[in-house]
Order: C-alpha cells, then sequence, then structure tokens
C-alpha cells in the first residue's frame, strides 16, 4: 500500500471541521474513517470496489457553488477533492439515514431474539446509532420461508437480507467462483444459488463474515451462542502455510467459530472454508487427555511422570546399548517454532544424534545451498506480478487464500499459466493450461531454461557469468524432447520461456510435495536456477519456491529440525538419518513430536521400532503403534510462533483453557529434557524465542513484542550472498 | 381534421414502406448517402445545427452529446439505440420500428458514421417482438443492399449494427442499465462517472440515443439544419410524437410541431375526452412526469413551457384522465408498476416503491388514514434523490404531484371510507 501511495498526489479535505489528507482516488467514506469518523455502511466493502447501492453512507458535501444546494451524497462512491467540506452529521443527512434505515427495517423480521448476528449486527447498531426511535409501518412484510440451505456450510434466511450484494460481489469479484447469485428482482429480490452451478466454493465461509445482518449463517454456528458470550483472542489459523490471521472465538471450553483478523500483506482478509471450519480437532471429546503406556501390547493409562521416567530411561538405554544413531526425532510441520527448536536440541544435546527430520518435500541438502529453499517473493508481491506460473501447484486446494492473491493478480491483468497433472479450479482463467504427466516439472524447468540460454534471453547477475559449460548444461533439455510429457507443444514451450525472460516480474510457484514425484528430484533447484537466470528471484512482483504444505512447514525448516542442518540453516558436520531412513529401520527408538508417519511410510514399519513415543492431540495411526503416548495441546492453547510461506514469523496466543491432563509440547519437551540430563531453565516459549533471536540470525531481533500482532517477515540479509546453485 | 406534420413519421401509410424498395422509391437511404460524402465531424455539426434534442425524455441536445465521446480511447467507440420503449403511456418508438424499420437504420447508420463507431446496437423493448422482427429485416435488407456491413456505399467505411433483444425490464431502459443487459449482465445501473461516453459498453465510449432521435437524423442531413430548426418554438426545435393515451376517442401517436397545445392534442387530434367529459388533469410526459391540472391544457408543448408550468416534457406521452378518473386509483396503478419494474439495487427504491403500493391500497380501499397521505408524501422524500438512478425519482413523481393537485381526493378516499369514484361506479351499476 504504502509503496503504491507514495507516488500518488494528496489530496486535504474537511470532515466535521478534522482535517484530513489522503491520496487522490479515495472514497469519502476511507477518508472519515481515517479521521475517526464513522460513517455506516452495507453494500460498501473495503476490499470491492463501490457499489452506491444500500443507501446507507449519506454526507453532505458543501456545493462548490453556493447556493446551490445538492442533495445528500453516498460516500462510498464520492471521490475526495481538494478543499471538499464534507458533513456526516447535518438534519439533511440526519433523514437521509433514518430514511435508508426506515426501508431496510420494514421488510426485515424483528427476529433479534434468536438471530445468530444480534449483538454484532451492522443493522441493529446502525438503527441504534442513526435509525428512526420508531417505525411509520404497519402493513404486511414480506414472507419467505425460514432458512434454506444455500450450500453445505450456509444457511440463507432471506426475510432478513437486505440485498447488499456484499456476498454476491465476493464470489463474483473476489472468489471468482461458483458462488451466489441475485434472483427476482425489487422487492421480490432474493439472494440465491445458480441452479446449474452449486455454491461449493472452498471461500463460502467468508460470505457469512462479510453478511452485515443475520442473513448468511454458518450452520456449525447456528444458535450455539450469542456473541457478547465469545472471548476473543487474535491467533493464526493452523490450516495451511498461508498463515491467514484469525480471531479464535471461545465459549468456555471450546471454540465456536473462526473469523478473520484481517492481515492485507498475508489474507487480505479472507479465509477459506478448511481454515475457517477446521476446529473441530481441538474441540474432539475423543482427545487425549492421559498419557498411555503400552504393557502387555495394549495402551494403558498412567501418571505424567511415569510416562516421562519411562521414555527417559528407553532413550537414554537405546543410546547407551546401541549408540547414538540408533535414536531419531521425527518433528512437526504442526507444532511451533520454539517446540520445534526444543525438539532439535534435545535430541542434539540431550541425545547426542543428528536424527532429525521432519515429513516434507524433496530439496538439495540445506546444507549445500547457499539459501533456504523458501519463496523468494512476498504474497503482497503476487498482486502486481505480470505473470505468475503454477508448476505443479494448485493453491485452491492446497494454500487456498493464495488462490485469492493470484485472482487478484489476474485482475490486476497477469497472465497466469498453469502446469498441473490434474484439472484445477484456476484453469478457466489461465491464459494456459498443460495436463503435464507427473513428475515433468523439472524437465520442463530445464527445457525452459534451454530455450532463455539458446536465445540469450538471460538476464541479471547471472547473464554475465554464462559460460560455455554452463551453457553446455541444459544442451539437452531441448523443448521437443518433453513436450510430450507436458502437454504443450515445443512452440508453446518456447513461448513461455520468452514470456518469463521478458517478464516485468514472473512468480514461479511449485507445491513441495511436487518434488516427492519420481522425475522432480531436481525441480526444487531447476526452478531456482531459472528464476535466477531470467532475474526473478528478488525482483518486486517476482520471486521463485515451493509453496509448503502446513502451518509451520517452514518454521521445522529454519529451526533445523533437519538432519544436516542445526536452526537457521547452519550446516552439521556429521549429518544424521533423514525421514525416510529413520523409519526404514535405520533407528530402533523413535521419538515423534505432532506428526503421524503412518500416513506416509507402511504403517508396520513403526511396528518394528524398539521403541517409538508419541506426542500427540489424537489418537493417530502413529500414535496406536506407540509406545507411550503424550497428550498435547492443540495450537489455540498455547503460546508460541509459527513461520508462513512467506516466511513471516506470526504469534499464537492462549485462546482456550488448556485441555486438563494434556500439555503443551514444549513443556514436554522441557520435562523429557530434565530427565535426560539437561539444565533448561525455559519459563515460557518467550524465552525460548529469545534463544532463537541470537541462535537463528534470521530470527534476529524477533521477540513477541517486536511481532506485534501480525508478525515480522524475515528477510535475506542475515544470508550470505547467492553465488551458485548446485 | 387538422393535419400532423410528417418528419420522422414521413411516408408511414405508404404499403409496403417496412421494405427497402420502397423506402427507396420514397428517397429512403438517401441522407446516408449524403452523409457519407461529408466529414463526419460535418454530420455532427449538422444535427447539433438542427437543434435536436433527446426523445427518450432527458431532452439532452444529441449533437452535443455525440460531441462528448471521449477522443483517443483504446477501445471501440459504439452507438446504442435504446429501443427499449417501456415507460407507461409512450408506444412511438415501437411504431417506429414495426414501421419504418429502415429509417431507423438509416439513422443509425448516419449517427455511426458521425461518431466514428464501427460497430451500432439497437437494443429493443423484449416484448416488442414484431417491432425486433422488422427491425432485423431491415437490417438484413440493408446489408444485402451495401448500406451496412463492409465498405458501406463504396465509402470505405465499415458499420455493423445488431439488434439485441431485452428479456422484459423496465430499467434496462436506464442506459446504464441497458450497457449492462447488453453485455449479458443483470441489468442493473451503473455507478456515475464513468459516463458512457468515457466508457460505456465493454468499457468504450459509447452514445446512447433513443430510437425517435435516430430517426429523426435522417430528415435533418436530407433537409438541413436549417430546415429542420425553423420547426417547433425558439429553444425546443422540430416535432415530436405525441403517444395520446387515456379517455380520449381517438388515442394514438400524432406527430406535431413542438409548441402545439395540450389542448388542440388532445380536441383535436384526440378528438377530445370520451362521453364529451371534462379533462381532471393530464400527464405530459409519461407516467414519470408529474400530472398537471386541466388548467394547464392551453401550454404550448415545449421542453420550457411544460418545465415552467411544474412538468416535465419527457417521452411526449400524453395521458389523459378524465373528471371520473379516481386519482388515488390511477396513482396507485401507475406505482405498482414502479414497484414491479424497480430493479431492486438500491434500498429506496425497492423497499419504499414496496411500501408506496400497500399504502395506496389501502386508501383506495377506503382503510387509510388522513396521517398516510403526509407519511406518502414523506417516504417520497426519501426516495427522491436518494435512489441510485432516476426510476425511484420517476416513482415518486405521481404520488408527489397528485398529492399537491387533489389532496382533496385523497382525503374523502378516507373520510368517506371508500373510493368516491368506486362508490359512484357502483351506485350507476345498481340502477341499471
Amino acid at each position: 500500500m504504502s509503496q503504491e501511495s507514495s507516488n500518488v498526489p494528496q489530496v486535504t479535505l474537511t470532515i466535521d471541521g478534522r482535517s484530513v489528507t489522503v491520496p487522490q482516488g479515495t472514497v469519502v467514506w476511507k477518508a472519515a474513517q481515517l479521521a475517526g469518523i464513522e460513517i455506516p455502511i452495507y453494500c460498501y466493502h473495503p476490499k470491492m470496489p463501490p457499489l452506491g447501492a444500500c443507501r446507507m453512507c449519506f454526507v453532505e458535501i458543501e456545493p462548490m457553488q453556493p447556493p446551490v444546494a445538492k442533495p445528500p451524497q453516498t460516500a462510498c462512491t464520492t471521490e475526495v477533492r481538494e478543499g471538499m467540506v464534507v458533513h456526516t452529521d447535518t438534519p439533511l443527512v440526519q433523514k437521509a439515514r433514518k430514511g435508508t434505515l426506515e426501508f431496510l427495517l420494514i421488510n426485515h423480521p424483528l427476529d433479534c431474539p434468536i438471530c445468530d448476528k444480534g449483538g454484532e449486527c451492522d443493522l441493529q447498531d446502525f438503527t441504534l446509532r442513526y435509525g428512526p426511535g420508531a417505525s411509520r409501518f404497519d402493513l404486511e412484510k414480506r414472507h419467505f420461508q425460514k432458512p434454506i440451505s444455500v450450500s453445505e456450510n450456509i444457511l440463507l434466511d432471506r426475510e432478513r437480507c437486505i440485498a447488499c450484494q456484499r456476498c454476491v460481489r465476493f464470489t463474483q469479484e473476489i472468489a471468482q467462483d461458483n458462488g451466489l447469485i441475485m434472483l427476482q428482482r425489487g422487492f421480490r429480490t432474493e439472494v440465491g444459488v445458480d441452479p446449474n452451478a452449486p455454491f461449493d466454493s472452498i471461500f463460502s465461509g467468508n460470505v457469512v463474515e462479510m453478511c452485515p445482518v443475520g442473513a448468511l449463517t454458518a450452520k456449525s454456528y447456528r444458535f450455539v451462542t450469542r456473541p457478547w458470550e465469545l472471548r476473543r483472542t487474535p491467533s493464526v489459523c493452523p490450516g495451511c502455510a498461508v498463515g491467514c490471521n484469525v480471531r479464535v472465538d471461545v465459549r468456555v471450553d471450546r471454540i465456536l467459530r473462526l473469523t478473520s483478523r484481517t492481515n492485507d500483506d498475508i489474507d487480505d482478509g479472507w479465509l477459506c472454508d478448511r481454515g475457517r471450519w477446521g476446529y473441530e480437532p481441538v474441540n474432539d471429546p475423543a482427545r487425549l487427555r492421559v498419557p498411555l503406556v503400552r504393557r502387555n501390547g495394549e495402551l494403558h493409562e498412567t501418571t505424567w511422570d511415569a510416562a516421562l521416567d519411562l521414555v527417559a530411561e528407553k532413550l537414554k538405554a537405546t543410546v547407551v546399548q546401541y549408540g547414538s544413531q540408533a535414536v531419531g526425532g521425527i518433528g512437526s510441520t504442526h507444532t511451533t517454532n520454539e517446540e520445534n527448536y526444543l525438539f532439535q536440541k534435545a535430541l542434539r544435546e540431550g541425545l547426542k544424534t543428528n536424527n532429525i527430520d521432519h515429513y516434507h518435500g524433496r530439496f538439495p541438502a540445506a546444507s549445500q545451498g547457499a539459501m533456504p529453499w523458501v519463496f523468494t517473493g512476498t504474497i503482497t508481491g503476487i498482486d502486481h506480478a505480470a505473470h505468475i506460473v503454477l508448476l505443479g501447484a494448485d493453491p485452491y486446494t492446497r494454500q487456498p487464500v493464495l488462490d485469492l492473491r493470484i485472482k487478484k493478480a489476474l485482475r490486476n491483468g497477469a497472465k497466469l499459466t498453469v502446469i498441473n497433472p490434474e484439472p484445477a479450479r484456476i484453469d478457466r482463467l489461465a491464459a494456459r493450461v498443460w495436463r503435464n504427466t507427473p513428475g515433468s516439472e523439472a524437465a520442463l524447468a530445464r527445457a525452459l531454461m534451454h530455450v532463455v540460454l539458446a536465445e540469450n534471453l538471460a538476464r541479471g547477475d547471472m547473464a554475465a557469468g554464462i559460460t560455455p559449460d554452463y551453457r553446455s548444461r541444459f544442451q539437452n533439455d531441448t523443448p521437443e524432447r518433453v513436450a510430450a510429457t507436458i502437454g504443450a507443444t515445443a512452440d508453446d514451450i518456447r513461448a513461455l520461456a520468452r514470456e518469463i525472460a521478458g517478464s516485468d516480474g514472473a512468480v514461479i510457484l511449485y507445491d513441495e510435495m511436487t518434488t516427492r514425484q519420481p522425475g522432480n528430484e531436481t525441480l526444487a533447484a531447476d526452478a531456482f536456477e531459472l528464476a535466477l537466470l531470467t532475474d526473478h528471484v528478488t525482483r518486486p512482483h517476482a520471486g521463485v519456491g515451493p509453496l509448503w504444505e502446513d502451518a509451520n512447514s517452514l518454521g521445522a525448516r529454519d529451526m533445523g529440525v533437519l538432519p544436516d542442518v542445526a536452526p537457521g540453516y547452519r550446516p552439521i558436520k556429521s549429518p544424521g538419518m533423514d525421514y525416510d531412513a529413520m523409519l526404514g529401520g535405520g533407528v530402533r527408538a523413535l521419538w515423534v513430536m505432532g506428526a503421524n508417519p503412518a500416513r506416509h511410510v507402511d504403517p508396520a514399519l513403526l511396528d518394528k521400532l524398539d521403541f517409538l513415543v508419541v506426542q500427540e492431540m489424537a489418537m493417530t495411526e502413529t500414535a496406536k503403534r506407540a509406545d507411550v503416548v503424550l497428550p498435547a495441546l492443540s495450537y489455540a492453547e498455547k503460546i508460541g510462533t509459527v513461520t508462513n510461506l512467506e516466511r513471516c514469523v506470526q504469534p499464537l496466543r492462549r485462546a482456550l483453557t488448556p485441555l486438563p491432563g494434556a500439555r503443551a509440547d514444549w513443556e514436554i519437551l522441557r520435562a523429557l529434557a530434565t530427565r535426560l540430563g539437561l539444565n533448561w531453565a525455559y519459563r515460557s516459549p518467550a524465552d525460548v524465542l529469545t534463544e532463537i533471536a541470537s541462535a537463528v540470525p534470521l530470527y534476529a531481533g524477533l521477540t513477541r513484542v517486536a511481532l506485534g500482532d501480525q508478525g515480522k517477515r524475515w528477510s535475506f540479509a542475515g544470508m550470505p550472498e547467492v553465488v551458485e546453485v548446485r | 381534421m387538422a393535419e400532423q406534420m410528417r418528419v420522422v413519421t414521413k411516408d408511414i401509410d405508404v404499403p409496403g414502406i417496412d421494405t427497402l424498395a420502397v423506402y427507396e422509391q420514397h428517397g429512403g437511404y438517401q441522407a446516408l448517402r449524403k452523409a457519407l460524402g461529408m466529414e463526419p465531424a460535418a454530420v455532427l455539426e449538422e444535427v447539433k445545427a438542427s437543434g435536436l434534442r433527446g426523445r427518450g425524455g432527458a431532452g439532452f441536445p444529441t449533437g452535443m452529446k455525440w460531441s462528448l465521446l471521449a477522443k483517443g480511447s483504446p477501445k471501440p467507440t459504439y452507438v446504442v439505440c435504446n429501443s427499449d420503449e417501456s415507460e407507461p403511456g409512450t408506444f412511438k418508438d415501437r411504431m417506429l420500428m414495426e414501421k419504418l424499420p429502415h429509417r431507423l437504420v438509416e439513422g443509425v447508420l448516419i449517427s455511426a458514421y458521425a461518431t466514428g463507431a464501427k460497430q451500432a446496437f439497437i437494443y429493443i423493448r423484449g416484448e416488442l417482438a414484431l417491432a425486433a422482427r422488422q427491425v432485423m429485416r431491415a437490417i438484413d435488407e440493408a446489408y444485402a443492399a451495401g448500406y451496412a456491413g463492409k465498405n458501406i456505399m463504396g465509402s470505405g467505411h465499415d458499420i455493423d449494427v445488431m439488434v439485441h433483444r431485452g428479456a422484459g425490464a423496465y430499467i434496462c431502459g436506464e442506459e446504464t442499465a441497458l450497457l449492462e443487459s447488453l453485455e449479458g449482465k443483470r441489468g442493473y445501473p451503473r455507478l456515475k462517472p464513468p459516463f458512457p461516453a468515457v466508457a460505456g459498453l465493454y468499457g468504450g465510449p459509447t452514445v446512447i440515443n433513443n430510437c425517435e432521435t435516430l430517426s429523426t437524423v435522417p430528415a435533418i442531413i436530407a433537409n438541413g439544419a436549417a430546415w429542420y430548426a425553423a420547426i417547433g418554438t425558439e429553444k425546443s426545435k422540430g416535432t415530436r410524437i405525441f403517444c395520446l393515451s387515456g379517455l380520449v376517442n381517438r388515442p394514438g401517436n400524432y406527430e406535431l410541431p413542438i409548441g402545439t397545445t395540450f389542448r388542440t392534442l388532445i380536441e383535436e387530434f384526440g378528438g377530445g375526452v370520451i362521453g364529451g367529459k371534462q379533462v381532471k388533469a393530464f400527464i405530459p410526459g409519461g407516467s414519470s412526469t408529474p400530472m398537471l391540472p386541466a388548467d394547464k391544457l392551453d401550454i404550448s408543448a415545449d421542453y420550457e413551457s411544460v418545465a415552467a408550468a411544474g412538468s416535465m416534457f419527457g417521452a411526449a406521452g400524453v395521458i389523459v384522465l378524465d373528471e371520473d378518473t379516481c386519482i388515488v386509483g390511477a396513482v396507485l396503478r401507475m406505482t405498482e408498476f414502479y414497484r414491479d419494474e424497480s430493479c431492486g439495487k438500491c434500498t429506496p427504491c425497492r423497499e419504499g416503491t414496496f411500501w408506496l403500493v400497500q399504502l395506496l391500497e389501502r386508501l383506495e380501499a377506503g382503510h387509510g388514514r388522513a396521517e398516510d397521505i403526509d407519511l406518502l408524501n414523506d417516504i417520497c422524500d426519501n426516495i427522491s434523490g436518494k435512489s441510485f438512478c432516476p426510476l425511484g425519482d420517476a416513482a415518486a413523481t405521481p404520488i408527489v404531484s397528485s398529492i399537491k393537485l387533489f389532496r382533496d381526493e385523497y382525503i374523502a378516499h378516507v373520510t368517506q371510507g371508500r373510493c368516491p369514484f368506486r362508490a359512484r361506479e357502483l351506485a350507476t351499476a345498481g340502477n341499471h
């Protein structure tokens, strides 16, 4: 925002006697908001273009040539101009607002006492502040059948609808996905669903949050509470690597809903349904509450002390008997940075092993690269990208809110290329869609480099240093060779290469798990090198890198939950075993924190272990095979930090009273570390973060205070210069 | 019987004038030929000099409208003919399209040439099936004869003309809703600015003219601006097709010079009120213009005089209400129309018209209260100037103007507890 607005001329106007200076093109409503003056709105939404439909935001603007008085104007559609004098509280404005509210209420049922929105309803609030005390309408209201289902998760009460079109416009203009439409006209107007296109968008929940009244309600939230009974805590969605900011609304001991806590740099104010309604595991009555120990083949309840003693004893015994190489740990892409940091520290210092890893995509050894494998651009940078290439990535299903960013970029004129073995929803909006054979993405990246080199299109720092040797590396990667597996012609591939090479800003994204496809062993490096050759690594509105799977996938790497690097990607002299090696019989005792390897490997492999300890919230397939199960807390019950896919470190706050009996992973780790002979004095994750900030250069200076509410992005400043990729 | 002045409707009664051959025999497409021999700017100047004002209702000078088109837009310029004639009391465009389709096509082609548009659309009200068929046939004939399409009349200019039929919404007569509809979207009016002249159809500079306006253009080009400007009054030039309806003996379309009095129109052309009754009131420009009392019948029917009398010339849809017409009932009928045709986009129009109809129903049924009359006025005040587009203002107009003129009638409905006119009707019926 600041980048864009700095070039725009500023305009100074007066609103209710207060002088306010805003960029040209700002609407009066926004200027008033900046001046701290409320102007009521329904149809207007700061994330969408003005509509001017609800006629609520009337203000009086002094005429340029008095005494020609003008009728009140709508503040959401009127752009500011220099010297404008605006009044928001004149008799004319008061009457106009009263008039609109009276109109809205003539057909609005007075079922506030049972309406889920009651207490946080804009119609209630604005009526109280600006409305008439009583209605003069004493005739027959319009009636509709009470709530109808518009989607799997959402109900619509058409009587309550004030036809502001926020929901319809969101689905059509922002989500650009199957959604809601306006039906009928005039007083018969209603919101509805196109019978040929069910409202099955993964972004559907946003319409519930945007609805200014109780017309659209979530089935999960219906009649479960009144809003004033909720305790609201800022947090971060645990659903995926985007790290959308959420507010966790809790009543007594249950999460009742997540709502957006707008962070323009990350989520732009939106959530996906997976994140919004994915809180049930936290509330699940079947969650683990008591430590379990296997006796005679069955898991039995035990005390924390007994369980922890047993774990420490077994791990130590394994080391004594078989050496440090016989133990290993699998860390988590869901737990916090602090916990992952402590996890690797406990293993490295307490058990003297580097057998540490987590489930992740295939990247060249972290110790070999000069920089971490990470998206080099920013989420907001995507907004103004000229070209976007999805190379085996489907954000809509995997990192959904990023899909909205891509659509925003498309609205700004970006050109999208989708290379994906499977059809994806975004295909419809793409300029190119190539159905490739799984595992051919890396070969495509090399073919693109072949074209760039063959046609002398390289730019940036790399261009000068291209040697004949280097050139020969991609000699055989001709577009002709890969065309068939890519589902495009060689000319198509050449066209894409030229486009990327000439682009003002190309964003090249691949899903981290795409790198696991046989054939894609070098995808991460190849994609990076392609961006390097075409100068898109650090260019504004450009970038290359993986889209991670989980909320703290990047954090786990940053914290050194990897066999070959310590926290901050510091290389280790004697790397340990990786994920597959540990599970494939490499270790005898395995310590698992917040991970479920049974999903990825043959569960029978877990049965072969001498000893398996699992820290987990629920009885997963892995926990079922454990010798000791230690009940852990969810993201909502503890503090800590997580790092999203664009390197933004964000704080979690305790939203929910911890489940009795369960403990936070960091507490479990601290207790075990003590039993392993380590002298840890951490009082809370905040102490751990302090240590991380000094031990991990990328996280230097990060304290809970510095992170504020919306986190801080670590930069490449602490990294060595990029010199060479391979 | 007095004679009409046939400028736009010239030769309308000639058999077969709707075919190209007959139209050509009567000078058809000569104006286009003449225009193509002129510079586009000269054609525009001619229209400007003629003083022609838009016949759709707003009366905006046509030449000026064309000259406001944005220059240098990267997007194409479009000409759109608004033939979505839906205002209660108007039926002139329908007649022009049904009987003189080639004149409209010729006018459209000339305006496209003058404005530099290569594509013109004629947006025809969905219900006017015959009109649409006639215009489409005329376009086909014009293409076949080389008047439309590529290199028209060997001039090197390409102009395509296409008919788009509406889907049955009054709101699509509002020019920006029309553009939305033309683009295949729901007929909601657009936010202005940008105005269509800057960013209209598909974002291109767009001129939107009424059917009668464009049908007038050939006569202006053929006979010259001076000839046209000599007709009418000093400020309101030319002729208008008056759509005379209501309780008159000979309702219909009458093309007369602007400045004819309403009395002449009603008495000489319309044959007076049925049964020799008195005029109680008349609506001069279509139902969305304020009604005027009988003592205004002698004013000159031109933009300025009608405005001075407190109404608007509008689309010249003259509706006559006789002495036995119940004003409340008539206004109720009009308000129902606006309620049903409100697009529903903005709150005051959507909800206000719903409320107004219920109140008027109550009054007409004799269950009204004295305070309902002021309530009607206040609701209208909350709609007028507060709604998104002029439809809301239009809906309020019949009510506000009728209460101003005939408050007594409203009060009578309340005090008598029934409609005085309905009661009289019933009494008369009982005598038989």
